[in-house]
């Protein structure tokens, strides 16, 4: 009796967590992102851009978004640490992939790193959220132009969005993480997943 | 005036105490980390029965590092250590291949204990200096660090003996211990 109003509260008023992959190749601002992410959203202060050195391994952060949690799993970009992305796809909700706007002789490297984690069936579904990063820096390209670039095929049945932002001074993130959450909210993958963790009712518990 | 402007210094950007476990198999290197870290200079040393145990101060940040014997017969010792622990320096032997899948297995038994849930794991994948050494990509996949989900990590190329990569890893570590840890 009390695991079945336990079971019903929590479904009730438990938030639901999410879990967000940031990727990207090396140098894109993965890391200045979560870190931007970290301070603009929760009481942690993030580290600087200065302090920040190349990711080889996972950094996470943890914040809350309009009564949702969110888990960011920020990977190394280098390209020995590229096999272990996929080690990550099954449990992600949505992935936000970061791309230094200002560097156009690296844009073919972070379209082929994008191409080939989007064919990996383990991300089938998932919301994705480009960004044109570096928008601080007077030679980055606008969103559009950099969709122009990517000329992504095969993305007609995922939702996903382009958006302009600085990792740096902050410009754009909140607008992209509002889409994203609200992609996440509706995506038939977490419900999916959540079917599979077995929080699908008061049932489960 | 001096001492005022120390004590305004270091209340502003004040020194934080950290207690690091250094865990792995006998022979990985950890006591020659230590002495590296503490001291900057390699000694000569020999398999450590029990443990030693120094303070480091880097970054602002006073780390208590605790070297603890590697060996088979008292790695069930480790666990007394555990309280209390903000971060573990797993140390590997890169070159010696054929007890990775032991240092996984015990890596992964260390990443169980309640009593460490909250530490963040730094990887040294050691003796890079050695011919046949697996570079941090090999170790990274030979360890099966990609199962680690709920808290921070980073794998660093190390060589004790010649002093490299020692000091990006605490660079590392006093950033996410200062951020906030895992």
């Amino acid at each position: 009796m009390f695991s079945l109003f336990y079971g019903l509260w929590k479904y009730v008023f438990s938030k639901t967590e999410f879990h967000v992959l940031i990727l990207g190749i090396d140098k894109a601002g993965k890391t200045t992102l979560l870190e931007k992410l970290k301070s603009l959203y929760s009481n942690l202060e993030g580290l600087p851009p200065d302090r920040i050195v190349p990711t080889v391994g996972l950094n996470i952060g943890r914040i809350e978004v309009s009564n949702t949690k969110l888990v960011f799993w920020d990977l190394g970009g280098q390209p020995g640490l590229r096999s272990i992305w996929e080690k990550y796809y099954e449990e992600a909700h949505a992935v936000i992939y970061v791309i230094d706007a200002a560097c156009p002789s690296r844009f073919e490297d972070s379209k082929s790193a994008l191409e080939k984690a989007l064919r990996h069936e383990d991300l089938q579904g998932a919301p994705l959220l480009i960004l044109a990063n570096k928008q601080d820096l007077a030679e980055a390209v606008s969103a559009e132009e950099l969709a122009r670039y990517l000329d992504l095929k095969k993305l007609d049945e995922r939702v996903y969005m382009f958006e302009a932002v600085s990792a740096y001074d902050g410009m754009g993130i909140k607008e992209g993480l509002e889409w994203l959450v609200d992609a996440m909210e509706r995506s038939k993958r977490t419900q999916m997943l959540r079917a599979r963790a077995g929080v699908t009712g008061p049932a489960s518990a | 005036m001096g001492i005022l402007f120390t004590k305004m210094f270091s209340s502003l950007f004040g020194n934080k105490e950290a207690r690091i476990l250094v865990l792995g198999l006998d022979n990985a290197g950890k006591t020659t980390i230590l002495y590296r870290l503490q001291m900057g200079e390699v000694v000569s040393t020999i398999p450590t029965i029990g443990f030693n145990v120094e303070t480091v101060q880097y970054n602002n940040i006073k780390f208590q590092v605790w070297d603890l014997g590697g060996q088979t017969s008292i790695r069930p010792y480790w666990r007394c250590y555990f309280p209390n622990t903000q971060a573990i320096i797993y140390v590997v032997d890169s070159s010696d291949t054929d007890r990775l899948v032991i240092a996984k297995d015990e890596f992964h038994a260390i990443l169980e204990e309640e009593e460490l849930r909250g530490a963040v794991v730094l990887i040294f994948a050691n003796k890079q200096d050695l011919p046949g050494a697996l570079d941090d990509a090999a170790v990274t996949e030979a360890l099966e660090l990609h199962k680690i989900k709920n808290r921070q990590w980073a794998i660093f190329k190390t060589s004790a003996i010649k002093g490299e990569g020692l000091f990006e890893g605490l660079d590392w570590l006093s950033n996410t211990l200062k951020s906030g840890g895992g």
